[in-house]
């Protein structure tokens, strides 16, 4: 008991964000449920950021009705490999990535597994009766453009593609991680499927150590590399999408999640307004103090009624937030 | 947002002292027991009237019965007297009931039982205003300059109306005194010494009633007890001459005429006030009242059942409700110390369970089953169900038929082992009614999506949350002396309110997450 009572102090002192408080102080004080959709719906997500002028993966097609089912081949007529995702998922449920087409009638996923015509319109009937989705509503199937990694992380990742989360406050990144899939997690970046979470340093985009649930490691499961010191390519790129997707969503708190492709470079995959708290452990630093920094920044700059450009607010996060000399 | 938490405080107190207000209204001014087995006891009084008719003629009786109003409540009243017809009036200070039949004959027994009990008692006796002022008893010869002597001495003896009362009381009861005897006329009968008394007083302009009591102890042949009272303003002078209009601000004081104390012991009830005598009997003849009293111990809510009628208590609450109602209400106030249970696990220890409520409704279905059967049940069924579901997955059927078959499976699967188990000599099979088979089913479904969201691991996980808090709500749920609580004091929903509230804006950590976090402190 009284060891839990430390551990609850020390963990506040530290400044970790439970979730409680990640509900109560900032999803519910920052992000107005009317927004949801632009994160939640990954269709209007698109929209915005295409309008905005911000890269996206490009989207083939929309499935949103049992009958559109048919116009599936259609679609993919001309792209060997593609991506067939839940407008409407979370947490990576539901999604199949191709990476090839066997014959006429097969296809092969990443995992290289070979799926049936009819077993893809098996999973799109799925995603349209709302399996996947929040609230389990119906709901629409994406085929989009199949991000292809670039080789920087082959030697940290098992299959799949990595992705980076970067926790945006408003409109501050506050926080950065880079998700590596694992054997265990089927090629997913999920963490909460056995994927691991690397922190990354916010000022040059290096990795440090990781965490693999709800451990901190040093080297990847699946390859023994250590996942730390890897400098990831065009990180100013990365870290000014991200920051910008604050006036894209107008959503307070929000985890944006990139990828690096190899010919387009960083893209958002997709935006979370619920992120989860695992990067604090990737990080091995607490994000309510990093948050009470940024909060405290904006009240000042309330008080001398001013507001900051994207750069601006990149340049006071790296002030403040960078952990490597 | 600093608003809202100001706002949200001063809900939080406002429903808090509601709850507390109404509470505290219940137990100290409605004096509901706060448990269901606190006892109290419950006094019977019998009396049994015997007289005699010589002949055939029509009899009338009037016989006293204790007022409604008093320290004590009636919590039921008898009347046995066959034959005769019957008619209870009000007076002032008494009740009087009349008796009479047109002819009778010989040995005549008439009875009278009454149920008393001193909670729930209104005691709203004193509210009946008496005399504060009353004209002097004419007296004439040596009697009179002997009362003016007394009169002259006690009120040098006395400050106040109440010390002049008691001083009388004295100075009647010393026989040395000359003046005394020679009022009593050697009569030494409490009855005599009583009218002596009323008579000084009378001088004084003080007026007195008789009140006749009875001692609440186990007994078979008790008499009543001469008390006199009288009703007086605290801090009036003994001059009680020219103060003929009054506030009537006073209260009543008893004296007992045989040594002067002030005060009528709490086991003492009036039974009849005034010099009447307790019965008259119309054309009968020796004529006995007979009281024996008896006390029996009973729970006090069963007290307040019976004494419904007087009592406020009962009036507004859920115990005036038909019994299968009240069972009803029973299990719906329940429900939010359910929802609280999981509302706790989830918020503060942080266990993983199937939606919100679905574990509030799992407890809802033990109430049917049991818990430990019940557990057994729930595990077995799921487990098939969930079985079921992973064969069809390899059919891929699209998702509304294919629950469909797992709901209609679940159904014949219920049935199938509630007849098992029947066969086994568990009779709780057979207990599955509607309502557990709606939520198992509700629970399969939610489970296999689940499952295929999130994998094996994880819906076992939640399964195993949802079973966990479920037991957990089940056993608060049915823990009887909250059950009581919450039947009897309805208002511990709005603390509940009040506290929920509170924890809508908890943001400290989960208890699991201490753990989850600990890797950060090495």
């Amino acid at each position: 008991m009284i060891s839990l009572i430390k551990t609850w102090k020390k963990l506040n002192e530290k400044g970790i964000m439970g979730i409680n408080q990640r509900n109560a102080d900032y999803i519910l004080k920052y992000n107005n449920r009317r927004n949801y959709p632009f994160v939640d719906d990954k269709i209007l997500t698109k929209q915005r950021a295409i309008a905005a002028g911000i890269s996206v993966p490009e989207l083939y097609g929309v499935i949103r009705t049992e009958h559109d089912i048919s116009e599936f081949e259609e679609i993919v007529k001309n792209h060997d490999d593609f991506v067939i995702k839940p407008a409407q998922g979370s947490g990576g449920d539901g999604i199949i990535v191709i990476a090839d087409r066997y014959d006429k009638d097969r296809y092969k996923t990443v995992s290289g597994k070979l799926m049936r015509h009819s077993e893809i319109e098996y999973q799109l009937s799925n995603i349209i009766t709302g399996l996947y989705s929040l609230g389990g509503m119906r709901d629409s199937a994406i085929i989009e453009y199949r991000v292809k990694p670039d080789p920087i992380f082959k030697s940290i990742s098992y299959e799949g593609v990595p992705d980076i989360r970067i926790i945006v406050l408003l409109g501050y990144p506050i926080m950065a991680m880079l998700r590596l899939p694992t054997r265990q997690s089927n090629g997913k970046a999920n963490l909460h499927q056995g994927a691991i979470g690397v922190g990354v340093d916010l000022a040059t985009g290096t990795t440090l150590n990781g965490s693999w649930f709800n451990e901190q490691i040093v080297r990847h499961p699946d390859t023994d590399n250590m996942v730390s010191n890897i400098q990831l390519p065009l990180w100013d790129k990365f870290i000014h999408l991200a920051t910008s997707c604050y006036e894209l969503v107008d959503l307070g708190y929000i985890g944006v999640d990139l990828v690096l492709d190899e010919t387009k470079g960083p893209l958002i995959l997709e935006l979370n307004a619920r992120p989860g708290l695992n990067i604090q452990i990737a990080n091995d630093v607490g994000l309510a103090k990093r948050a009470s920094v940024v909060e405290a920044h904006i009240a000042k700059l309330k008080q001398a009624n001013k507001t900051e450009t994207v750069e601006e607010r990149i340049a006071f996060s790296i002030k403040h937030f960078s952990v490597l000399g | 947002m600093r608003s809202l938490t100001m706002h949200l405080k001063i809900a939080i107190i406002i429903l808090f002292a509601l709850g507390i207000a109404i509470i505290g209204y219940q137990i100290f001014v409605l004096k509901t027991p706060l448990t269901e087995s606190e006892v109290d006891n419950l006094w019977t009084i019998d009396a049994k009237i015997n007289f005699e008719v010589s002949g055939n003629k029509p009899v009338n009786i009037e016989f006293y019965i204790p007022p409604k109003s008093g320290d004590y409540s009636v919590s039921n009243e008898l009347f046995l007297a066959s034959g005769y017809g019957q008619n209870i009036t009000s007076q002032k200070f008494n009740r009087l009931v009349t008796w009479s039949a047109r002819s009778v004959s010989g040995q005549q027994t008439l009875f009278y039982r009454l149920n008393l009990t001193k909670r729930f008692s209104d005691e709203i006796e004193n509210s009946e205003k008496g005399d504060l002022w009353r004209a002097p008893i004419a007296v004439a010869g040596p009697e009179k300059e002997a009362v003016e002597r007394l009169v002259k001495d006690i009120r040098s003896k006395s400050a106040n109306v109440s010390t002049f009362i008691t001083t009388t009381i004295n100075t009647i009861n010393d026989s040395t005194n000359s003046d005394v005897q020679l009022l009593l006329n050697n009569k030494n009968s409490l009855e005599n010494k009583v009218k002596a008394i009323e008579l000084i007083l009378s001088q004084a302009y003080i007026p007195i009633q008789q009140a006749h009591t009875l001692v609440l102890n186990q007994s078979t042949n008790q008499t009543p007890t001469l008390w006199i009272r009288s009703y007086i303003e605290a801090n009036k002078s003994v001059d009680n001459r020219d103060s003929i209009v009054s506030g009537g601000n006073g209260s009543w004081y008893y004296f007992n005429p045989i040594n002067g104390s002030v005060g009528l012991p709490a086991d003492q009830v009036v039974w009849w006030v005034g010099s009447g005598n307790i019965i008259n009997v119309e054309n009968g003849s020796k004529v006995r009242v007979n009281f024996s009293l008896d006390k029996s111990e009973l729970t006090a809510i069963n007290l307040a059942k019976l004494t419904a009628e007087g009592s406020s208590l009962t009036e507004y609450s859920f115990y005036t409700l038909p019994i299968s109602t009240q069972l009803a209400y029973q299990i719906m106030l329940l429900i939010p110390f359910g929802v609280l249970i999981i509302l706790l696990l989830r918020n503060v220890i942080g266990i993983n369970t199937l939606g919100t409520f679905t574990p509030v409704l799992v407890a809802l279905a033990f109430r049917e089953t049991g818990l430990a059967f019940g557990v057994v049940f729930f595990s077995i069924i799921v487990f098939f169900g969930l079985l079921l579901r992973s064969y069809l997955e390899h059919l891929k059927l699209q998702m509304l038929p294919r629950l469909s078959i797992v709901l209609t499976f679940v159904v014949l699967l219920i049935i199938f082992v509630g007849l098992f188990s029947h066969k086994l000599g568990f009779e709780q099979g057979l207990s599955i009614s509607l309502f557990p088979m709606v939520i198992l089913t509700m629970t399969i479904e939610r489970l296999s999506i689940t499952w295929e969201e999130r994998g094996a691991n994880f819906a076992l996980k939640v399964a195993i949350g949802t079973l966990i808090t479920a037991s957990i709500a089940y056993m608060v749920m049915g823990y009887q002396p909250l059950i009581y609580l919450v039947f009897t004091f309805p208002a511990i929903l709005l603390l509940l309110i009040a506290f929920m509230l509170a924890m809508g804006r908890y943001r400290g950590y989960r208890l699991l997450e201490l753990f989850r976090f600990k890797a950060m402190l090495k």
